[in-house]
């Protein structure tokens, strides 16, 4: 089979998160079999006439009949899936990558941490654990972005705060409030040392820019949470998904082949090229 | 030993019948006072020069430096997808052995997909062995000869005026099925003067074996000094992995209009700025040296810790061609020592 066929979709609904972030759900249009993915996998989506781009599946399995996904306008790709209207056929391919091991997870508490554009990448594993909520311990959600407006998930994230067990903390960057703001003001790691969440038991589970995620691992350390206990997904510059461009190669890894999921403590011991 | 000797004549006669039945027979020509290996139309344009290789290696022929991945057309809000053309059945005659070396390199990476598996599936590579070296060539140090097999359907190695044959894979058997039964057996005494002559090549290149463990050695180097000032002179023209017939990173883009387009894959470097540039700016490799680095690790680090060999065969031309003199040998001896 050839790698680089993709399967066609058509989009069944587009939601505006932001002025430049946005959310598309695609039905494919054959009827050749289901989709499978795990948590965390990514996939490359195509504009026909503007290329391929790279992006976490951000609904859970748990609800595998269409694939989502939110992204921001940043280049000529998402430039291109932002102009699409409900109707249009972009192409798929994928899943690529490992995922979150959400297995280990059951009994555990977690948290997500989604930063900006971020938050996308940790919602597949997000929503799968509200799917399956009596599986899980607590779930704390910090969510941050630059500005109010930056803001994603705004309706969802009212409803998930409304589930048993369930807390959600929105943060904004110093300056990027409005009247009426009633969540937090500050950095993403300064909110979350604030929030005095302990370390025991808990899994971290945090997407974010890589500024952002630099100092979020510089907090988890002071709060003593384990290297081990704290996972994120990379998002490098790829081109095929399967180990074989050398875009996102680091050292021995591959994120794409790799990764994308890997710990605090892996990603510490890899070569300083990320 | 099983093989043959032939002369100039009957060498060329064999050549002559690979054009039968629609094949692409790729063979080292002259080209604008180049010899380039490039796809000829009759035996009579090929060049039998047992000296020197070629200017570019085989890789454009088994992975093209721009490559259709599918096409498509629009249909309203509809799209089609068209594959991309079969791919002929080609003969590529005359490689060296490090560039018969480099397809290896390429089958680590790329095999995984079918448009270079069918390629490759279609391709019958017949070397030639090296009779000299030029002062670049290090295939020696890499785990190669001048008279390797490696990824050689059928070997000739010229001497003294005559072509010492010998045929490794199935594939190559095919190939010689009609006309090998009718030439002369090479006797014993050609095996040696064949021995005799690689090892004197040999040791013309001088290069000592780089062992296995050197893998490891580099990667702990990861934040040697050395990589500075060697990266720094990089004018990070990519010319190092175009020429390379192992480098086999690749960047995917669409070319397409109103109507129709395609996907394609092109030749990459990592030592392009863009290489490592995510659309939010961010570049986790910001620097030429870190840039520099990178490709030298991937070929000596990387890579041989995953597949077991290095992603560098020795040929040579990345040393021959960089426009300011960047040695890839002097990189890999010294950053550890430096």
């Amino acid at each position: 089979m050839n790698a680089f066929w993709p399967r066609l979709m058509r989009i069944a609904e587009a939601r505006e998160e932001t002025a430049d972030v946005r959310t598309l759900r695609l039905e494919p249009l054959d009827r050749d079999g289901g989709l499978e993915w795990r948590a965390g996998q990514f996939a490359f989506f195509t504009v026909f006439g503007a290329g391929e781009t790279v992006f976490t599946i951000a609904n859970p399995p748990t609800r595998a009949d269409h694939i989502e996904c939110t992204f921001k306008k940043l280049g000529k790709v998402t430039a291109g899936l932002h102009r699409l209207s409900v109707g249009q056929v972009v192409g798929f391919r994928g899943p690529y990558g490992n995922s979150f091991p959400v297995e280990e997870w059951r009994g555990r508490d977690l948290v997500f941490v989604g930063g900006g554009i971020g938050m996308a990448a940790v919602a597949s594993p997000l929503r799968l654990a509200l799917d399956r909520r009596e599986e899980f311990g607590e779930v704390l959600v910090l969510n941050g972005a630059r500005t109010v407006a930056d803001l994603v998930y705004k309706e969802e994230m009212k409803q998930w705060a409304r589930v048993g067990g369930v807390r959600v903390v929105r943060a904004v960057d110093p300056g990027g409030e409005s009247p009426g703001w009633d969540g937090e003001v500050g950095l993403i790691p300064d909110v979350f040392e604030g929030l005095g969440v302990a370390p025991a038991g808990r899994v971290v589970i945090v997407c974010g820019p890589p500024v952002m995620f630099h100092f979020m691992l510089l907090a988890l350390d002071r709060l003593g949470y384990p290297p081990e206990n704290v996972v994120t997904t990379l998002e490098n510059r790829m081109k095929c998904g399967f180990g074989e461009c050398g875009h996102c190669n680091v050292g021995p890894f591959f994120v794409c082949r790799d990764g994308p999921v890997i710990t605090a403590d892996e990603f510490r011991r890899l070569p300083a090229d990320l | 030993m099983d093989g043959w000797r032939l002369s100039d004549e009957q060498l060329r006669a064999w050549l002559a019948s690979l054009f039968a039945g629609g094949r692409r027979v790729v063979a080292p020509a002259e080209e604008d006072g180049l010899v380039l290996l490039r796809e000829v139309a009759s035996a009579a344009e090929i060049r039998l020069d047992p000296r020197g290789r070629t200017r570019w290696s085989a890789k454009e022929f088994l992975f093209p430096a721009t490559e259709t991945l599918f096409s498509y057309t629009f249909d309203g809000d509809d799209v089609a997808l068209e594959r991309p053309p079969e791919v002929p059945e080609q003969v590529i005659f005359g490689l060296r052995p490090c560039d018969a070396a480099g397809a290896a390199r390429l089958d680590d990476v790329l095999l995984v997909d079918e448009l270079y598996a069918r390629r490759r599936e279609r391709t019958t590579l017949v070397s030639i062995a090296c009779a000299d070296a030029d002062p670049a060539c290090f295939c020696t140090a890499v785990g190669g000869s001048p008279a390797g097999t490696e990824a050689s359907d059928l070997q000739f190695v010229p001497l003294d005026g005559a072509w010492v044959g010998c045929c490794l894979t199935e594939r190559g058997a095919a190939l010689v099925e009609g006309a090998a039964p009718l030439w002369p057996a090479a006797g014993e005494e050609d095996w040696a003067a064949v021995e005799e002559q690689r090892r004197a090549v040999e040791e013309s290149i001088g290069a000592e074996r780089l062992p296995a463990e050197w893998a490891g050695v580099l990667a702990e180097h990861f934040d040697g000094e050395l990589w500075t000032v060697l990266g720094e002179r990089c004018l990070r023209c990519g010319l190092c992995a175009y020429v390379c017939p192992s480098c086999s990173c690749f960047d995917v883009n669409d070319a397409g209009n109103a109507l129709c387009g395609t996907l394609c894959r092109s030749w990459d470097s990592c030592g392009f700025a863009q290489f490592t540039k995510q659309a939010a700016g961010h570049n986790p490799r910001p620097t030429q040296p870190a840039r520099y680095r990178q490709r030298v690790l991937h070929k000596f680090a990387w890579f041989p810790l995953e597949h077991g060999r290095f992603m560098c065969v020795g040929c040579g031309r990345c040393v021959e061609l960089c426009p300011v003199g960047l040695d890839i040998r002097q990189a890999v001896n010294k950053v550890a020592t430096a």
